[in-house]
């Protein structure tokens, strides 16, 4: 098991490697990429921070704590674009043909589809992106605890799995049919609802949030969990959903992938 | 003229060859919509004033700000650097019409399509948020109906500069994803622009982005005074005219080096 693990994760260094060298070939426009993804985080923060000086409470939450479900939407949604950029060329890939290569080769065709293509961009904006995270919650009032420390990494890690399920469910739906290019961009859009408590929504919209498309269970559920607030829904239902739709997800790419019929070769 | 129908019309079926593709994205506008609704919604259950604006004169910005940038910002041509870039604009180009013309009626038949939805969505948001939205004169109708048509204009001429990166890099999407980025912000669909201090909101005016709906929402608001009114339709007509001097230019000194690569 760990020789395997070692195998694909020399493969995965190969394949952050060669990104990294193509993100130098175009060095003018992955800094114009970077440059734009810094802007949008730097927005979104002055706009927190705006409203913090403006109001006293958003929901049931401080305008501090506002911030900070933020951030951590920031951090998974960076984590996740940085390892799955691949899922946004996979449909490419299933129409033209070209994904017969990755089935033909000796490595799991998932591992291929959804961590071959590395984002050095969103790499590259990590290591800013926890700096200024850092120094923002130096002065927010907030109550953050080693225990809570520990209780949301081990929430953050169930949340990293529910992104990993939602971008194998956009590949298997990109398997299935070719008409939903817009899977993964619907998938970010939804995450973005997740820069606020997902609390704040309409009842319906709340449902959905945390139980048909977990974004809630991924970055609400953590951030409440870091700041001290009793989480919205149990830590075990988090953890349950978290696994299951793993596993779902794991379930539907099997399914799919047996009814890839390589259309263009 | 005819053959114009027959473009609209064609570009117009092309648009929903990928049906499941259209309604995903609207209803991406749709969530983008309901995300700042309902921000600005929680705001103000805990304050009556925020921002100088009161709830309904804030939740009447958003809904018009997200009709209006559903309308402006829609546009078929996305990827028309890429076409440049490998070539198929020649298609276009041999044609006997009007190179510039049909690229107006591709964006005119895909504004039309989303026009449809855009109703529904707002229908469906309206009934979710009630709104109180003060409806104003008809001067001020004409007004915001001309100043949402240049909005358009001033966009689908932007789009058309962005096209001539096609020319001369085949790197075209990084330039594109920083204007979208700004957009996103500075046309004022999340938050209005006059929240923002003083020196920001200044220097956001030096540019082109308060005039896709930010501006127009305010006329709809009735916010200006006659003298501002006059201000901004002068101001958006020179970034018009300015803009399209410079997208003829850039054209003409792209064609001069285009060699329709791969064809």
């Amino acid at each position: 098991m760990l020789k395997r693990l070692h195998f694909y994760w020399r493969i995965w260094l190969l394949w952050a490697t060669n990104a990294f060298q193509a993100t130098f070939v175009n060095r003018g426009t992955n800094a114009i990429f970077l440059i734009a993804k810094l802007a949008r985080f730097g927005m979104s923060l002055v706009f927190l921070l705006l409203l913090r000086q403006n109001i006293d409470s958003f929901a049931q939450y401080s305008t501090d704590e506002l911030v900070v479900f933020f951030l951590i939407y920031q951090w998974i949604d960076l984590f996740s674009q940085s390892v799955f950029r691949g899922v946004y060329k996979f449909g490419q890939l299933v129409r033209n043909g070209e994904f017969d290569f990755d089935l033909l080769k000796p490595i799991h065709p998932l591992f291929r589809a959804l961590m071959g293509s590395p984002d050095i961009n969103d790499v590259l904006l990590i290591l800013p992106t926890i700096g200024v995270s850092i120094w923002i919650l130096s002065f927010l009032e907030v109550s953050i605890t080693l225990g809570s420390v520990l209780g949301f990494s081990v929430l953050a890690l169930n949340g990293l799995l529910i992104a990993t399920a939602l971008h194998i469910c956009v590949l298997s739906l990109a398997i299935i049919t070719t008409d939903i290019d817009s899977m993964v961009w619907l998938y970010r859009d939804l995450s973005r609802l997740g820069q606020f408590p997902v609390t704040m929504y309409m009842e319906l919209v709340r449902f959905s949030l945390f139980f048909l498309v977990p974004i809630g269970m991924m970055i609400t559920i953590p951030a409440e969990v870091l700041l001290n607030i009793e989480p919205s829904q149990a830590i075990w239902v988090t953890l349950v959903i978290g696994g299951g739709f793993f596993a779902a997800s794991i379930a539907l790419w099997n399914w799919s992938l047996k009814r890839y019929t390589s259309a263009s070769s | 003229m005819s053959k114009y129908i027959q473009l609209f019309s064609l570009y117009w079926q092309n648009g929903l060859v990928y049906r499941t593709n259209l309604i995903l994205w609207r209803f991406r506008q749709f969530l983008s919509a309901l995300m700042a609704l309902t921000v600005w919604s929680v705001v103000f259950t805990g304050q009556e004033q925020v921002f100088g604006y009161d709830t309904g004169g804030m939740i009447a910005y958003v809904f018009i700000a997200s009709f209006l940038q559903s309308l402006v910002l829609a546009t078929a041509l996305h990827g028309l650097a890429q076409r440049v870039y490998s070539g198929e604009v020649s298609m276009l180009l041999t044609k006997p019409i009007n190179f510039f013309g049909t690229l107006a009626i591709e964006d005119l038949a895909d504004k039309s399509r989303n026009i449809l939805f855009i109703f529904v969505e707002m229908g469906l948001l309206y009934l979710l948020f009630m709104p109180t939205i003060p409806l104003p004169g008809l001067q001020t109708w004409l007004i915001f109906g001309l100043l949402a048509s240049m909005g358009a204009v001033l966009h689908f001429i932007i789009s058309l500069l962005f096209g001539t990166l096609g020319f001369f890099s085949p790197e075209t999407w990084g330039p594109k994803f920083l204007f979208f980025v700004i957009v996103d912000f500075t046309a004022g669909k999340l938050f209005p622009l006059d929240i923002l201090p003083e020196v920001v909101q200044k220097i956001l005016f030096l540019t082109p982005f308060p005039y896709f709906s930010f501006v127009q929402t305010q006329v709809f608001l009735e916010k200006y005074t006659q003298p501002e009114l006059l201000n901004h339709i002068l101001v958006l007509a020179g970034w018009l005219i300015g803009l399209s001097v410079l997208n003829s230019w850039l054209w003409k000194k792209g064609m001069r080096e285009y060699t329709a690569a791969g064809h």
